[in-house]
């Protein structure tokens, strides 16, 4: 966990040091007598490079510190183990599942692309309750469409070709 | 000033705001007792309800979910220990405490009484103290909103639990998103890297949604899979009716509690957390009973739920009153003000008197609409927490994309709100909080703006925000709020993220 929150800081340092490269191309631009586009960027980002480095300082010497009183590192049993790898792939599985909602929605229009998302997703939760696979993606997208789609009239992407037809029976 | 409050009444008791205040204050206590869901989700996933809505219809739901929410996130805290909100850790140890004792009826009702008498005390501190702030507020200059900028987004990255290092990183991130986009003063597009998605600065609505429910949602979607999520079973309520004498003889506390509640719940940056752990201390201090506090003390129940909902009027004074929130849900109730086209602040008191007034008393009565709502639903409320709890994060789900979605009608917004979702997963795993990035984001402009300002003001000497004498002052709290912590941080707060 340390070694994870050592690349984390890292990524979180060079994150800050890059905008900061970034905002000290704005400090010229500015007018007479004033401060610029840049200032308070500049201001920001350099105070929060400092703090992610003292941040990182610290989490390597407790770091350090551990690594000396525990010279033998504690094996992660075979439980544990399976279940980092469960939690690992039902994360991925919700992260690729949600990005992939996102991408399909404009090209096969909300009503279709919410139903399938509903049913992956609750899939990919390792629901396995046949009535609550089949039941709940139609309930779930049936509300969500009477209330924002009909009632509050949101205008959700409808899709392209058949799909658009598709979604013009429906709202 | 009359003539506002009739206006205020007659409008809020019409029924399409009266269904939504019931909508918002049931969907806000359901919410709250979800433990996967908190009151800031809770506000997030009802602003798409608003966006069909007058803004005063609007509001009226959102403050209703936000008081239901507070007293919703303790019932599953006294029912089976699981505080549904961080704000309810001290109920769980004094109300669960009672209902295993087989007292939970009565824990209930006491926690239900109090949560109303803290929480319309604090309305009536909010109407009688928003009026005299906001004229007072009329004086601040830039460098006073500086000042109060820096002091609200201070005490949350100082007491948002964990490392006020990590506090203070998460607060400076969110003020970095609010510098993104094109710069208000000189129009140079800042941070936009060529994109057209990002030329508007970031929305706060789909970075909240994003940081504050997507991550949550991946959070729990990690868990091994549950049926249901309430694991306990709800035993029945028998009439146990708390008598007037319990009232009579802990009034003290009620009165003390409910005023510490008010007022941590005005300072910008504290909230219903802090309100409800400071006034349990003090109760358990000043009780005459010390010995039952953490074995079912009603006196200390009464003390942290009444402190808790009185948190909601004090951080609506100083939305209302100074534009500032004071906490992750007041933060979005911002947000929501903007969609309406309104500005939280001084001037709105003056500009739409029926907003502000229409508020306190949607604020009002929602607090007496509570007590019923509770009265009536407890037992419904607990049957939802056997729904089948993979679908309900589908849902939410579907309600972030509709949120984030529905804002401008735009798809680009669904990725800013996916990117917003793994920044705040990844901010969680690492124990960065996210309140103080969201209260960042959201008053970065305010506070750069108000230094620039400043500085042009003073021809570029930054001594103006120390000379003059109220900004000196807010600025040494600020100061303080962050030295504080780092010297003695309340040992129960170490372990909640607020």
């Amino acid at each position: 966990m340390k070694r994870d929150e050592i690349i984390v800081n890292l990524v979180i340092i060079a994150f800050f040091i890059f905008m900061l490269i970034n905002s000290l191309k704005l400090h010229e631009i500015r007018r007479f007598g004033e401060v610029g586009s840049g200032f308070w960027p500049i201001l920001i980002l350099s105070t929060a490079t400092l703090l992610s480095i003292i941040l990182l300082v610290s989490t390597l010497i407790k770091y350090l510190n551990e690594k000396k009183k525990a010279s033998v590192e504690a094996s992660i049993s075979k439980e544990a183990l399976v279940d980092l790898k469960s939690r690992r792939r039902k994360f991925a599985l919700s992260v690729i599942l949600l990005l992939i909602y996102v991408i399909i929605m404009p090209w096969i229009g909300f009503v279709l692309s919410t139903l399938i998302y509903v049913l992956a997703f609750i899939l990919a939760l390792e629901e396995r309750r046949k009535y609550v696979l089949i039941i709940s993606p139609v309930l779930v997208t049936a509300l969500i469409v009477i209330i924002f789609a009909k009632f509050i009239v949101i205008p959700f992407p409808r899709g392209v070709g058949i799909f658009a037809a598709f979604s013009r029976l429906i709202y | 000033m009359l003539e506002h409050y009739v206006t205020a009444f007659s409008t809020i008791l019409l029924p399409q705001n009266l269904l939504a205040m019931l909508m918002g204050g049931l969907w806000g206590i359901i919410a709250g007792a979800l433990p996967g869901i908190s009151t800031s989700m809770a506000v997030v996933l009802s602003i798409p309800f608003t966006f069909g809505m007058s803004p005063i219809t609007g509001f009226t739901m959102l403050v209703s979910v936000y008081c239901g929410g507070i007293t919703g996130g303790s019932i599953t805290a006294v029912l089976f220990g699981i505080p549904g909100e961080p704000s309810a850790v001290c109920t769980v140890i004094e109300g669960y405490s009672l209902a295993k004792q087989g007292h939970a009826a009565h824990a209930l009702w006491v926690f239900i009484l109090a949560s109303a008498i803290g929480g319309i005390f604090s309305v009536f501190v909010m109407m009688a103290a928003t009026p005299v702030i906001a004229n007072f507020a009329m004086r601040f200059g830039p460098p006073e909103y500086f000042a109060l900028t820096m002091l609200g987004l201070s005490v949350v990255s100082g007491l948002s639990g964990g490392s006020v290092l990590k506090g203070l990183i998460s607060c400076l991130f969110g003020i970095f998103l609010a510098t993104i986009g094109t710069d208000g003063i000189t129009g140079v597009e800042r941070f936009t890297f060529g994109t057209t998605i990002l030329l508007g600065g970031i929305s706060f609505v789909t970075a909240m949604v994003g940081l504050l429910a997507v991550s949550e949602v991946l959070i729990e979607a990690e868990q091994p899979f549950q049926e249901y999520k309430g694991s306990a079973r709800y035993r029945g309520l028998k009439e146990e009716l708390p008598t007037l004498s319990e009232y009579k003889e802990n009034w003290q506390t009620l009165t003390k509690s409910s005023v510490i509640g008010t007022i941590v719940g005005a300072l910008p940056g504290a909230g219903a957390t802090i309100a409800s752990f400071l006034a349990y201390g003090e109760a358990a201090r000043s009780s005459k009973h010390p010995e039952r506090f953490g074995n079912g003390a009603i006196d200390g129940l009464m003390a942290t739920e009444s402190a808790n909902n009185a948190s909601t009027g004090g951080s609506m004074t100083t939305l209302l009153a100074l534009g500032i929130p004071g906490s992750n849900t007041t933060a979005m109730l911002i947000a929501a003000f903007m969609i309406h086209g309104l500005q939280p602040g001084p001037l709105l008191l003056t500009q739409r008197p029926d907003i502000v007034y229409g508020i306190f008393v949607a604020m009002l009565l929602t607090n007496i609409f509570l007590v019923a709502l509770s009265v009536i639903g407890v037992r419904m409320f607990l049957q939802l927490n056997r729904l089948p709890y993979s679908v309900f994060s589908a849902a939410i789900m579907i309600l972030c994309a509709i949120g984030a979605f529905g804002l401008n009608n735009s798809v680009d917004d669904l990725y800013v709100m996916f990117g917003f979702g793994l920044i705040g997963y990844y901010m969680r795993k690492f124990g960065f909080p996210i309140a103080p990035a969201v209260l960042g984001l959201v008053l970065g402009n305010l506070a750069e703006l108000s230094l620039r300002r400043s500085l042009l003001l003073s021809l570029g000497n930054p001594l103006i925000l120390v000379t003059r004498p109220l900004s000196a002052i807010m600025l040494f709290f600020a100061a303080v709020s962050l030295i504080y912590p780092l010297i003695k941080q309340p040992k129960a707060l170490k372990d909640v993220e607020m």
